[in-house]
């Protein structure tokens, strides 16, 4: 009798604790699928859509738009697209081994500082990022139209050509994305630099002569999960990048992001648009793969979930 | 319970929030427009004279406005103004609805050359709003004896150093690339396209190319300096012209003897418009004799309103916003494409854009 | 001994500058924007005398005052939104999280690693054939409020999770005996506890909401610019000074919100 009544209301506990999770988690999760996984389900399909004569999507179904995206056309295969992508990957590459450059010893710098100052020094590094992208954008193109300061320096030095500003420029673009993304480099490293176990590294400089040894077999390894982090907080959304291409690199700098938006806001190719979102998709999630693997066999997994 | 409430309050305070401004039970009027193209006062006036609101948008090409109207615009705006060469794909696509000329007896007032536009045999889609050209601006400091030729762009010899930009609307800057070419503005073949697109890639790949900037920007880069040469409209040069005479002292407007581009800019109600009544009545608002040439005198535009005549200002009288004869026989309106030519040129294109 | 420490002081030398070099980095081109916003003529490139007249300007553009009302109202809206959805749904994670919720992980952390393109644009896409078949949703500020939400919702939801994660796991057993109904429970014991999680979690949503750009400009129609799509325009158009000034003003309202975080930090700290 006991048993029963005991097994009843388990089982009520159950359903009840069942009803609370459904009541708490779906207007959110509901949210999501609604307005994100079948909008971009939907996206992925139009990919495989045809491009109608005037840039809608069209039935039948066919890969033609991934056709196009490898560069196949009416007139033959044509570099452009890839071009497109290996710049997009170059930009990424170049500037998130920059920002890592920076960021690095501004996080180190940052934890070598007295406590009190440290959340004023963090907050001085981040707040210019809560300022509007565009905004800060526009900020350096005002900065490195020709005729500025910097221009006039760099044409001195013989950096650019006479006449030209370092904007519009694949360097601006470079740089752009630089100052777009330190913060998100410095703020895992910094964790990561405050957790340094300072025993280990004074043992290593007693160990190895040369401070760099040191470094190398102390410091950078337990500062590496902070620095995974960051790489995917910086490289994912660099590739995907399409406002500072847009208004730095004037025409000479598209990126993918670039590419697949014209498709939209050009009004030429929604199929195509889509198929360069598929790729994006695909680069984002191999990161974030990649990058959790190597987090995991260094023993810092949980961090470098974002 | 106090969590249903409060998401019953939120909703409650967005849709106030959201509701209040599309209650507001005045009509309004979308319009959507290139950027300065339209006279505050003309506004106004009409929305004094029928009692309604208007809200403008704007765009700075074709190819955005198109987009737009494809992304839903096509049922959110009640006027477009796109040129000639957008006018039959806007007719195909569906994307516009016919006018009913019974609503716009100003139609009357057109010249006769606007009357029967070969893009819309009978204007039925669309009604004339202004008319005129894209050229070449340059400085005229820099270029003390500048050729009057697209090769001021696309010449590494005759432009070796000095920063250009190049319109980013593709069917008018390979247009140009063809000029350059030797070829006539409006070059449809694939040969000649072919050979543009090869012009444009090694163009884009100088050192001094800074870009490709709409028209009305253009204006504003060569005003400050930034580039050299650039491609816009000669309303537009007249109109900021007027504005800062300092800045635009040493720029001039050319069309190239090569040839350039005509172009009509014409009035459409889309397809899904919320208020075609109003727009009909804000076309023949705009077809009015004083007040087509009110727009003209203050836009610098040629009207083609021939009623309007009478009230013009002699400055639209005279090149640039009327060209010579000389002129006019090199003027071309830019091919409306469709189907696989529309095609194969926007793949062209893209190509262009991605190298 | 002393010849590391002298290496020391050199290193810190070194470092302490580049730290400064970083900072003019940072501040560099908000200081050009805000300079030139009080630029007396029209020019980009030099200044010529200083003078409010762009604010002026700003003041009298009915498209601006929009914009800013725009920008407003939906910032307001969808973060009280994603307030109240996130808050369930980082609640529900904590209550159930012996369960396997890593579909739900999953779900949360799609809004935030999906490329700012691909979300906009799928919304787009979305919303525009919605519209062609139902009728409904029709670009505006609905839509942009819709995308927002979405983009807001994890971050509440995360903040709020590990602001239960803190607690004291015996708190919510006291709570129990101490309050009969869960309503009382979630007024009474709840709220109060993550109130500072769900203030952050508000401050935070709405800076994403006003720092966005791609995904608002993907889903505005034609009446819902927001400051952000207006400087947009503006700068598309051929740059007129009065960005600087918006621009200036924006950049005041973040720096506000710095002070105002760091005030906040320290009384926590005291």
């Amino acid at each position: 009798m006991l048993q029963t009544s005991q097994t009843a209301s388990r089982r009520h506990a159950v359903v009840s604790e069942t009803r609370h999770l459904l009541f708490t988690v779906t207007p959110g999760a509901a949210w999501i699928i609604v307005f994100l996984v079948l909008p971009s389900v939907y996206l992925m399909a139009v990919a495989f859509m045809t491009n109608g004569p005037y840039g809608l999507p069209q039935l039948p179904l066919s890969l033609n738009s991934f056709e196009q995206l490898a560069g196949v056309g009416f007139l033959g295969w044509s570099p452009g697209n890839l071009y497109t992508l290996l710049r997009s990957l170059w930009q990424t590459i170049v500037a998130t081994g920059l920002v890592v450059l920076v960021a690095y010893p501004i996080a180190y710098y940052i934890t070598t500082c007295r406590a009190r100052w440290r959340p004023i020094m963090l907050l001085l590094v981040v707040v210019p990022s809560w300022t509007n992208q565009v905004i800060r954008t526009f900020g350096w193109m005002n900065l490195l139209a020709p005729g500025t300061p910097l221009s006039n320096l760099a044409e001195i030095l013989g950096l650019i050509s006479p006449n030209m500003g370092l904007y519009p420029s694949n360097f601006a673009v470079t740089l752009g994305l630089v100052y777009n993304f330190l913060p998100f480099m410095v703020l895992p490293l910094y964790a990561a630099f405050e957790k340094l176990d300072t025993a280990q590294v004074e043992a290593a400089q007693d160990l190895y002569a040369k401070p760099v040894r040191a470094f190398w077999n102390a410091v950078f390894p337990q500062t590496l999960p902070g620095l995974l982090a960051g790489v995917v907080l910086v490289a994912i959304p660099a590739f995907g990048m399409y406002v500072i291409p847009e208004l730095l690199g004037g025409g000479k700098a598209m990126m993918l992001g670039n590419l697949v938006a014209t498709q939209f806001s050009g009004g030429s190719n929604w199929p195509l648009g889509a198929a360069g979102a598929i790729l994006m998709l695909i680069a984002t999630f191999i990161g974030l793969f990649a990058m959790r693997r190597i987090g995991k066999r260094l023993g810092g997994g949980e961090e470098v979930v974002i | 319970m106090s969590k249903h409430t409060k998401t019953a309050a939120a909703v409650a305070f967005c849709s106030l929030l959201l509701g209040t401004g599309a209650q507001a039970a005045e009509e309004k009027l979308y319009l959507f427009n290139w950027t300065e193209y339209m006279d505050p006062e003309i506004i106004t006036a009409f929305e004094q004279k029928y009692d309604v609101e208007v809200v403008q948008n704007y765009y700075n090409s074709l190819p955005e406005m198109f987009a737009k109207l494809n992304a839903g615009g096509a049922s959110q705006y009640d006027i477009i103004v796109p040129s000639n060469y957008y006018v039959p794909r806007l007719i195909k696509t569906g994307l516009v609805q016919k006018l009913d000329h019974s609503k716009i007896p100003n139609l009357a007032n057109v010249k006769a050359q606007f009357q029967d536009p070969s893009f819309d045999p009978g204007s039925e889609y669309s009604a004339p709003y202004q008319w005129g050209t894209t050229g070449m601006v340059y400085n005229t400091e820099t270029f003390p004896d500048a050729p009057n030729s697209w090769s001021l762009m696309f010449d590494p010899k005759v432009n070796p150093d000095y920063p250009f930009a190049i319109m980013g609307d593709g069917q008018v800057a390979i247009g140009a690339a063809c000029g350059a070419l030797g070829k006539p503005y409006d070059c449809d073949t694939l040969d000649s396209w072919r050979d543009a697109a090869k012009l444009m890639i090694e163009t884009k790949s100088r050192d001094n190319f800074s870009g490709f900037t709409d028209g009305t920007p253009a204006l504003q880069q060569l005003a400050r300096g930034v580039t050299h040469v650039g491609m816009s409209y000669n309303g537009d040069y007249l109109y900021f012209k007027g504005e800062d005479p300092e800045a635009f002292e040493h720029l001039a407007f050319a069309i190239p003897d090569e040839g350039a581009e005509m172009w009509v800019d014409s009035m459409m109600i889309p397809s899904g418009a919320p208020h075609p009544d109003l727009a009909h009545k804000f076309i023949n608002f705009i077809l009015d004799a004083k007040i087509g040439a009110q727009l003209s005198n203050y836009n610098y535009y040629a009207s083609p309103n021939a009623a309007a005549e009478p009230y013009l200002e002699e400055a639209l009288r005279q090149p640039p916003a009327q060209p010579t004869d000389e002129e006019m026989k090199v003027l071309r309106f830019t091919p409306s494409l469709e189907g696989e030519k529309l095609q194969t040129f926007q793949q062209l294109w893209s190509e262009v854009q991605a190298r | 001994m002393r010849k590391r420490t002298l290496k020391r002081s050199s290193l810190r030398r070194a470092l302490t500058a580049f730290w400064w070099l970083t900072l003019i980095f940072l501040y560099l081109p908000l200081a050009v924007v805000v300079l030139f916003s009080f630029n007396a003529s029209n020019s980009a490139a030099s200044m010529t005398g200083l003078s409010l007249r762009w604010y002026h300007q700003l003041l009298g553009n009915e498209q601006i005052m929009a914009a800013f009302g725009n920008t407003l109202i939906l910032a307001l809206c969808s973060s009280v939104i994603a307030l109240v959805i996130g808050c369930l749904i980082g609640y529900g994670m904590y209550r159930h999280r012996h369960r396997k919720l890593g579909w739900l992980i999953v779900l949360i952390y799609l809004p935030i690693v999906l490329p700012d393109i691909v979300f906009g644009i799928s919304e787009m896409a979305f919303f525009v054939q919605f519209h062609r078949l139902t009728g409904l949703l029709q670009p505006g500020l609905g839509t942009m409020v819709i995308a927002h939400v979405t983009f807001q919702i994890p971050f509440v939801a995360l903040i709020v999770y590990s602001r239960f994660v803190g607690l004291d796991p015996t708190l919510f057993e006291a709570a129990k005996d101490l309050y009969a109904t869960p309503a009382k429970r979630v007024v009474h014991f709840m709220l109060p506890t993550i109130k500072p999680a769900l203030i952050s979690a508000f401050f935070l949503s709405f800076t994403l909401s006003v720092d966005d750009f791609v995904i608002s400009f993907f889903t505005a129609g034609p009446e819902s610019a927001t400051l952000p799509i207006y400087i947009w325009g503006a700068i598309k158009k051929g740059v007129s000074p009065e960005i600087n000034a918006i621009a200036t003003l924006m950049i005041g309202a973040v720096a506000m919100a710095a002070a105002i975080s760091l005030l906040f930090n320290r009384k926590r700290q005291s």
